[in-house]
């Protein structure tokens, strides 16, 4: 058998195990460990590599970013910051038709400038979000379904989890990516809140309108929200801006994952001052994230088990000679992989499919031409995949977001809230077919800064 | 219906706590690297008022990260915090749903185990303790002529290796635990909440 042949193997026998519920990491591991094994004909050299493997994966510097971005989030979930964003957001929104639905997105876009995780978003600012709603006469559908979908935000806007472990995988300026997410973060906001106003348009029944607040007082909510400002303002200034304008290039002030400690030292102390972190909170912040990190890395882990077996079997390398080799339309070649990921985004969780997916997908996009620099398509592409992987937190059967909101309010059947996220998902679409078609809007930040 | 229920269960509460404990020393060490990035950023910034950066801040941050991660494990596989995908599965019968979540435990423990033995002998590599024959019997491997340091502090790569490694061993042990639990699960016939 040639390498290629072992590796569809394996990579369909991979695949049955994950959908007979082997959980993914082992499903990956094993097969990359046994597969090795296959190719090689001894398990000698995947076992001597596992000596190491382990501890230098957990040990990466640019990964030690991901437990610290992941306790800076939990931090923001028990500071008290989603009350504020979401009273402030009211203040300034509440009085349009659908308002409340519309501040519950701008709060969960200001939360995600905090939050790196979705799930976190969703189920804090649902929290806050979702009685008021339900208090003002909003229907079921469009409570749940905004919640949902804002949730998202906390990963489109940077900090974003997937967004640091895309940029490891395939060796991206972590940096680069952050500033390129920033204007479709913004952008997915936008069409969030429009989504909701055309919504209110064709159901007039299922949102209600405030009383508009008069300036004074919403420019006191607004100065109320300063930690979320001076926070993200700290870390993504800290990695991001120039601090020394004597020498050429981007001087920034310290690295991402010192960002992430800053940002996870400032919320901590921020959440100390109001009361919101005690002794037993930080105990709930430091097990929350536990799980989390040790899932992820887990499932990294896996992976680099399983590509250590792919690049035994040199297949990326072969199906991106092969892909150029029949001359598709490079166009075409992405739709299918953005496709492919909203369909099994349906089932899959986001990380996994990442993972999964980046080591054969990249080597393909990094040899068609879109017109752009090797390194800008590399941004490009990950700012894409990272809005489609995410619609998969909010599509029906299996969407993170949709059981958290669900856990939150238990007696809306789950079904309201499929029909509520319908109009977020056109939203969804849409902005992707514009950043398809416009990269400018992707890249040009990158552009004027670097 | 089960093997020695009652016995499992009060092992599970143990491990249970043990692993919580584990997690605090975790978070402990996370929150611990957090602070010290920032205290070694906040020196670099003053270097002209004679303050200056921790050296080698970026050895403590990724050896600390090692530990806090090794120490999660545990306690992510027993509250079943690893992700599979259960669209599927759910239209199964019950009984078969728990043959197959035993077969995930079964799994993830080899894998568990696999890790913790390897790293043992990872660990050994990088000490020079004992004569080549005792080294042997506990797969450490040739002598090697000085024990592997980090590059700046020259702190031996061991210490974290062995911090690691109760998080290592204990992922272990609570994986073999989740065998057994799952295999009660499964003679009971029902599944876990």
């Amino acid at each position: 058998m040639t390498g290629l042949e072992i590796s569809i193997i394996g990579f369909a026998i991979m695949l049955v195990a994950i959908f007979l519920r082997m959980p993914i990491a082992v499903a990956m591991g094993l097969t990359g460990f046994i597969g090795s094994w296959v190719i090689l004909g001894h398990p000698n050299a995947i076992l001597s590599q596992m000596k190491s493997l382990t501890y230098d994966t957990f040990s990466s510097y640019s990964l030690s970013i991901v437990p610290l971005f992941l306790l800076m989030g939990q931090f923001a979930t028990k500071s008290g910051m989603s009350a504020r964003l979401f009273e402030a957001a009211a203040d300034w929104l509440g009085h349009r038709k659908g308002g409340m639905a519309m501040a519950t997105v701008g709060a969960c876009a200001g939360f995600g400038a905090v939050c790196g995780s979705s799930l976190a978003t969703a189920s804090t600012m649902g929290q806050v979000a979702l009685p008021e709603m339900r208090k003002r006469g909003y229907s079921d559908e469009l409570a749940t379904g905004v919640l949902a979908a804002g949730g998202t935000l906390g990963i489109l806007i940077p900090p974003s989890v997937i967004l640091v472990i895309y940029a490891i995988l395939t060796e991206q300026n972590i940096v680069k990516m952050f500033i390129a997410a920033l204007i479709p973060g913004i952008l997915a906001a936008l069409g969030y809140m429009l989504a909701v106003a055309v919504y209110v348009r064709i159901k007039p029944d299922s949102a209600t309108t405030a009383p508009r607040t008069p300036m004074k007082q919403r420019f006191r909510t607004l100065l109320k929200i300063w930690p979320v400002v001076v926070i993200f303002g700290l870390v993504m200034g800290g990695i991001a801006g120039d601090w020394n304008w004597v020498q050429p290039g981007v001087q920034a002030l310290f690295t991402p994952t010192e960002g992430a400690a800053v940002g996870a030292v400032a919320t901590g102390l921020y959440g100390i001052f109001t009361g919101g972190l005690n002794k037993e909170t930080f105990l709930d912040c430091i097990l929350s994230t536990a799980s989390a990190t040790a899932m992820i890395f887990f499932i990294i882990f896996g992976a680099q088990l399983f590509n250590t077996f792919l690049a035994f079997t040199q297949t990326p390398q072969a199906i991106a000679q092969w892909v150029t080799g029949q001359g598709f339309a490079p166009m075409l070649v992405l739709l299918l992989m953005l496709s492919f990921y909203l369909v099994f985004g349906c089932v899959m969780d986001s990380l996994s499919m990442i993972l999964l997916t980046i080591p054969v997908f990249f080597p393909i996009i990094e040899v068609l031409d879109f017109g752009l620099t090797v390194e800008e398509t590399g941004i490009w592409f990950g700012i894409l995949a990272l809005i489609v992987v995410e619609v998969g937190l909010i599509t029906p059967p299996v969407g993170m977001n949709l059981f958290i909101i669900h856990s939150l309010a238990k007696d809306i059947p789950i079904q309201k809230t499929y029909r509520g996220v319908t109009p977020f998902l056109i939203s969804d679409l849409i902005r992707v077919a514009v950043l398809l078609g416009f990269p400018t809007i992707s890249l040009w930040m990158v552009r004027a800064m670097f | 219906m089960g093997i020695a229920v009652s016995t499992q269960q009060s092992v599970g509460e143990r491990l249970h706590s043990v692993s919580r404990y584990l997690v605090y020393f975790g978070g402990f060490v996370l929150t611990g690297i957090a602070v010290m990035t920032v205290l070694s950023i906040v020196g670099r910034a003053f270097v002209k008022f004679g303050l200056g950066p921790i050296p080698g801040d970026f050895e403590l941050v990724e050896a600390g990260c090692a530990i806090a991660v090794f120490s999660f494990l545990p306690w992510c596989q027993l509250n079943r915090g690893h992700v599979s995908v259960d669209v599927v599965t759910n239209f199964f019968p019950i009984r078969i749903q728990a043959l197959l979540i035993l077969i995930g435990d079964i799994a993830i423990s080899a894998m568990a185990f696999v890790i913790a033995w390897r790293m043992w002998m990872g660990m050994g590599e990088r000490t020079i303790w004992f004569s080549q024959p005792v080294r042997d019997a506990l797969g450490f491997g040739y002598k090697p002529f000085a024990p592997e340091t980090t590059f700046i502090l020259g702190m031996p790569i061991w210490y974290s290796y062995a911090l690691s490694f109760i998080g290592a061993v204990l992922f272990a042990v609570v994986a073999f635990y989740t065998v057994w639990r799952s295999v009660n699960g499964l003679l009971d016939g029902r599944l876990p909440k």
